[in-house]
């Protein structure tokens, strides 16, 4: 099956700064991939252009087998956005927000299906800014699957959020994947990583430094000869705080 | 081979998005304040002052009897009004500005009556004075030509009043009003508006959906347009319905002054949309607002008329876009003219419109 995505010598620059400086990746259809890298590596500049929200300086981008230089309508049509943070209008409540985004999308859906698929059916009436940091970030995912996308780009989707909350978050990123939908997102937590990511491509200072699966890279680093003071541990301070605490969201 | 995509539509997205926008807006205390809430109280002020027409206060000493003849002609006239006190406590009033005049009148001969009329003013109050000055002079002249006998006086002055509509104040003001809720609506709500959604990322989560970004714009200015046209309508139904504001032509006159309001929305809509492509945030936002808005409220008619405003300032006066947005107005309600008569004005917003719609093409930045 062809990539759903491949991204050829992308540059991004700004002015003399290079934001993104020759990268080339691709894709598969269904994979959770992910950018992983510090602030300031790229991440949120490279997905930006395959999103079509910014314009490479050079390189090629492809989504679906379609050129987002050329035809940028017919990519977004396909594609589910979730920004950094949850931007939506604070004066409208949940279901009116799927309602217009369902026409800015030029599809039918039922805004309370979509809520109920993110746990969010409850909080119908609210307003945005009256949800937690889980709850907006669900909420950002619902609307990402509006026009039953072949892929959504979810930028940070966990950064801020208590491990429960991201536990959760997790979940339902693998319930969407099971539905066929790919994945891309980027994150500074190894942990999430390595946990929820089939595929990784590693970010710094605008390069792609190394793409491949996480068991490959910790494997690739132990044949290089690298040894980390083992001691053998049952359990680390997250499983502790996950047993006193429970597993169980939070957020409602 | 080349495969071809059809273009995504438009029209839907840009009803459904006009809707919700107008919602938010009516959901948005600051918006609602501006559109709304400030107009009505401007109104309601305004229309309180028509009401109260001219009145000569004058000050009478205590010892000053009532029924002395001057006295009681005076007290006649309709809108004169007494107020008898201590002497020095009437001084201190005229000179705080709250008497038109003082009138002492001493009886000086007891047998042939005979009276001594001293009349005090103040500089601070010129024509308040003059005017107490002309009612007590006729008075006393037509009491000494009843003394004297002459029931036949060589100079007779009438008087004669033309009929017509009494002029009130809130004549003046409602159509300033109209114009200064239109130009807070287009330039507060858009400029603020529109920042504060490229700042949370709202609007970049919009461009990421095949909805055009001229598309999102026109759905602004349209919800805009909505918020306007029921102020307008509000400030109307206040105008007319409480405070008795004239329509020359009955509903023609009001039809014709929703149009104009649209048509002044939408050249307005320009100077907010350029505003809000210079300014990078709020903070360097208010002060550009401020510096568009407000000589344009000060200046263009819509508190005082532009005629008493110094020579040299005029020629700027005249021409803001509010100033023909006001004259236009006025045209067809305190003038009573029709709506042809109001091209000038017309094309002179159309100007300042597409300057602003030029300008803001050039500075418009999407995030």
């Amino acid at each position: 099956m062809a990539d759903i995505i491949v991204v050829k010598n992308l540059i991004k620059k700004y002015g003399d700064f290079t934001a993104v400086n020759d990268i080339s990746f691709s894709v598969k259809p269904g994979e959770i991939f992910g950018i992983l890298g510090p602030n300031g590596a790229g991440k949120t500049t490279t997905l930006e252009i395959i999103e079509t929200l910014k314009k490479q300086t050079s390189g090629d981008v492809f989504v679906d087998g379609i050129n987002v230089k050329d035809h940028p309508w017919e990519v977004k049509r396909r594609i589910g956005v979730q920004l950094q943070s949850a931007a939506f209008y604070p004066e409208l409540r949940l279901t009116e927000l799927l309602d217009m985004f369902a026409a800015m999308y030029d599809v039918k859906v039922n805004p309370m299906e979509m809520l109920k698929k993110v746990d969010l059916a409850d909080k119908a009436k609210n307003y945005v800014k009256q949800l937690s940091g889980g709850q907006k970030q669900r909420f950002s995912i619902a609307s990402t699957l509006i026009n039953q996308p072949k892929v959504i780009f979810l930028d940070e989707p966990t950064t801020g959020l208590d491990p429960q909350a991201r536990i959760h978050l997790w979940d339902m990123v693998r319930d969407i994947k099971k539905e066929g939908v790919t994945i891309v997102l980027t994150t500074h937590y190894m942990d999430e990583a390595e946990q929820l990511c089939d595929r990784l491509a590693i970010m710094d200072h605008g390069k792609i430094i190394k793409t491949g699966t996480p068991k490959k890279f910790i494997d690739d680093l132990l044949k290089a000869g690298f040894k980390k003071e083992v001691k053998v541990e049952q359990a680390n301070l997250e499983d502790v705080f996950l047993n006193l605490t429970g597993r169980k969201l939070r957020d409602e | 081979m080349k495969t071809q995509y059809k273009k995504p539509r438009q029209l839907k997205a840009f009803l459904k998005m006009t809707g919700y926008f107008f919602l938010a807006q009516r959901r948005n205390p600051a918006t609602f304040a501006f559109g709304f809430i400030f107009p009505v109280v401007f109104i309601s002020i305004f229309g309180l002052i028509g009401n109260t027409p001219q009145k000569l206060t004058i000050g009478l000493p205590a010892e000053v009897q009532r029924t002395n003849p001057i006295v009681s002609v005076i007290e006649k006239q309709p809108f004169v009004k007494i107020d008898q006190e201590e002497e020095g406590i009437l001084e201190n009033k005229l000179r705080q500005g709250k008497l038109s005049g003082i009138v002492d009148i001493q009886m000086a001969n007891q047998t042939t009556p005979h009276y001594d009329v001293k009349l005090t003013t103040s500089i601070g109050n010129v024509q308040e004075g003059a005017a107490l000055n002309s009612l007590v002079r006729g008075v006393a002249d037509q009491a000494n030509l009843r003394i004297a006998g002459v029931t036949n006086p060589s100079i007779i002055v009438t008087q004669s009043e033309l009929s017509g509509r009494q002029f009130r104040y809130i004549d003046f003001a409602l159509p300033g009003q109209i114009g200064f809720s239109l130009l807070s609506t287009a330039v507060f709500g858009t400029v603020f508006g529109l920042i504060f959604l490229k700042k949370s990322l709202v609007l970049k989560r919009m461009f990421a959906s095949p909805t055009r970004a001229i598309t999102i714009l026109l759905a602004q200015g349209a919800s805009r347009l909505i918020s306007a046209m029921m102020q307008t309508l509000l400030i109307l139904a206040l105008g007319i319905f409480v405070f008795k504001f004239y329509l020359p032509h009955g509903y023609v006159t009001f039809f014709e002054l929703l149009l104009l309001s649209a048509f002044g929305l939408v050249a307005f809509l320009g100077f907010g949309y350029f505003m809000a492509g210079l300014a990078n945030d709020e903070n360097s936002a208010g002060p550009l607002v401020n510096l568009i808005t407000l000589p344009q409220f000060l200046l263009s008619g819509t508190f005082f008329p532009t005629d008493s405003l110094p020579a040299w300032i005029q020629p700027i006066a005249n021409n803001l876009p509010l100033s023909y947005f006001n004259m236009a107005v006025r045209k067809i309600t305190t003038e009573g003219g029709d709506i042809t008569q109001t091209v000038p004005y017309i094309l002179g917003l159309l100007a300042w419109g597409t300057v602003m719609y030029l300008l803001a093409a050039k500075t418009f930045k999407w995030e």
